[in-house]
């Protein structure tokens, strides 16, 4: 492989913690070789030489709660073929983009009306503006699969997108269901992909992949209400990190109310066994 | 067949002998029952049925099925070890002999193969029901098994069901004695396991009760993964970052009730409802299995209600179908 053949790759950050970007050189073993792969015009986080021109694909991690955050995600749609979203923020809005389900007058006053060149916007992922040819959902992503997604552009295969629910790698890992333990797990409606590391760990899954196409939210509202969760939790819990791609949430919520679900085929009442 | 009888206080002693010679994989009581390891014969738990099912050790949850560099390929070695099971039930049984027919009849799949040939099974029959939604006895399960523990209070009668079997206690005789007596067909039912009343479910495709078990399905496939006869996969290429014309080939555990099983050439999906595909799961359990090879696929062990977040019990559903009942219990 000639070096100007190799696909030429940007990678670049907008508000967010870094930490997606992180994931990228966490591959420690396999960075040397990564790079030998592609021709890494920028990547201003570890590098101190960045030519901003035409390219193949641009890594951008974070989301847009800024004008200039969007300024940059505008020239970088231009100038490359391909956009993708890496990190929850840039997927979903992540955590930032929970503002929109709060007042904003309670919190102004202690940063943004004391600073005036603070100018923010609507805080938002790419989707919201540009067009995104692939998305590596995760807060963090899963190293190996940002790993996947540059060797598969290599060889012009991209890797398929998860689709299927956390639940899956959960069971394979041989886990106890958390939802029989009684905790507010979500990992039933969210897209798997990160061998469901949190709930290996012991902790329930909190959605930071974003929902899954197929998703039966209705019946995962009743679940949890079944298990003693009130409507605020539920709805806070599920737009944690996915908020902007649940607008359907709140209906859901009101129409599940009047409807008789069964949650539990066998009629017992106990969840603890 | 022949039957021999091991007192129940050298069962600890047997099995650390026999600890010697293979690796003992037995139900352990962690958080759930599993079936792992053993270290110390102690560590056995007999009461309850497992959680997770014993198919992992044959039709393993991960499988790398060759390399390739460019377009040559190379197999790895269809390396197993020598495993003995125990402890597993009437169910699991017959469930390995499920995967047989499928693994070894139909495919000759060696990774399968390899794992199967050096195991020796050792069953355990249960007395009582060991879960409440257990209905193996609804399903027409057969003898298969090395050797098989009858539980009679202070001792076991083993009755042995094959060559290999007979080899076995002929390896560790010193722990048997003859029994006086055979097991009885009597011996070997076992009560309040005969739910399923709807065994034949050929004209019930268009019943509006499938709805009742879809409407509270979340498609999480948890069903599918503990079954012990489920046996559907995956395939994707794992490729090295040093060269990615280098790489493995693997298979992976899949599950039906997830859209992306069916989605195929063109972006379509072929079973996209959540009705269809529960639908699919209990049709290939209970009927194009036997359309094929002549035996129902399930064998009754009730894994996946169990662990269903939602307890669908498809046996219920299928009773009232068959019985004209369509209200909602509760």
């Amino acid at each position: 492989m000639s070096k100007n053949k190799k696909l030429k790759v940007g990678v670049y950050g907008i508000t967010g913690c870094a930490g997606c970007q992180l994931s990228i050189i966490f591959n420690e073993e396999e960075i040397l070789d990564l790079l030998s792969l592609i021709d890494l015009k920028a990547f201003p986080f570890i590098k101190e030489l960045n030519t901003d021109e035409e390219f193949d694909y641009v890594i951008l991690e974070g989301l847009v709660a800024n004008k200039l955050d969007l300024e940059i995600l505008r020239k970088l749609r231009k100038n490359s073929k391909m956009l993708i979203s890496l990190g929850a923020c840039a997927c979903t809005g992540c955590v930032p983009a929970y503002r929109h389900f709060t007042l904003k007058e309670n919190y102004e006053h202690l940063l943004y009306k004391r600073q005036e060149e603070l100018q923010d916007i609507e805080p938002s992922p790419h989707d919201e503006h540009v067009k995104v040819d692939y998305y590596i959902p995760g807060c963090p992503p899963d190293k190996k699969e940002i790993l996947r997604f540059i060797k598969g552009s290599v060889r012009g295969v991209l890797p398929r997108p998860h689709q299927n629910p956390v639940c899956i790698e959960c069971r394979r890992n041989g886990n106890a269901c958390l939802l029989d333990e009684g905790k507010p797990c979500l990992g039933p409606i969210t897209t798997g992909g990160c061998n469901a590391v949190c709930i290996n760990g012991g902790l329930e899954c909190w959605g930071c992949r974003g929902p899954t196409k197929d998703m039966n939210l209705e019946l995962m509202i009743k679940i949890l209400r079944d298990r003693g969760f009130d409507d605020r939790f539920i709805q806070d819990r599920m737009r944690t990190f996915a908020g902007l791609k649940l607008p359907m949430l709140e209906r859901v919520m009101q129409g599940s109310k009047s409807k008789v679900l069964q949650t539990r085929f066998d009629g017992e009442k106990k969840f603890y066994e | 067949m022949q039957v021999l009888r091991l007192e129940k206080k050298r069962l600890l002693h047997f099995l650390d002998v026999v600890k010697k010679g293979f690796e003992i994989i037995a139900p352990v009581k962690s958080d759930l029952v599993r079936f792992s390891k053993i270290y110390h014969a102690e560590e056995i738990y007999l009461e309850k049925q497992s959680y997770f099912p014993v198919k992992e050790y044959f039709f393993r949850k991960e499988e790398t099925l060759f390399q390739f560099r460019g377009t040559s390929i190379t197999v790895p070695a269809y390396a197993a070890k020598k495993r003995m099971f125990f402890g597993l039930r009437r169910c699991d049984l017959n469930a390995i002999k499920n995967q047989d027919i499928v693994f070894i009849g139909d495919m000759g799949d060696p990774y399968y193969k390899a794992a199967r040939e050096n195991s020796y099974l050792l069953g355990y029959h249960c007395n009582t029901a060991p879960s409440p939604y257990c209905f193996c006895g609804s399903l027409d399960l057969v003898d298969f098994f090395d050797l098989m523990f009858f539980d009679k209070e202070d001792h076991f009668l083993v009755e042995v069901g094959s060559e290999r079997g007979k080899s076995l206690a002929e390896k560790y005789r010193e722990f048997f004695t003859d029994s006086q007596r055979l097991i009885t067909q009597n011996e070997k039912r076992i009560p309040g396991v005969h739910r399923l009343e709807n065994k034949d479910i050929s004209g019930f495709y268009d019943h509006q009760d499938w709805k009742k078990g879809a409407d509270i399905c979340l498609s999480c496939g948890a069903c599918t993964t503990l079954c012990p006869t489920c046996y559907c996969f995956e395939i994707h290429d794992e490729v090295k970052t040093a060269d990615p014309c280098k790489g493995e080939r693997r298979r992976e555990w899949s599950s039906c009730q997830l859209q992306e099983f069916t989605r195929v050439a063109g972006d379509h999906i072929f079973r996209k409802e959540r009705e269809d595909r529960f639908k699919h799961r209990i049709y290939h359990q209970l009927q194009y299995f036997k359309e094929k090879y002549g035996v129902q696929m399930c064998v009754g062990c009730g894994r996946c209600i169990e662990g269903c977040p939602t307890r669908i019990d498809f046996v219920r559903i299928l009773n009232e179908m068959k019985n004209g009942k369509t209200e909602n219990n509760g």
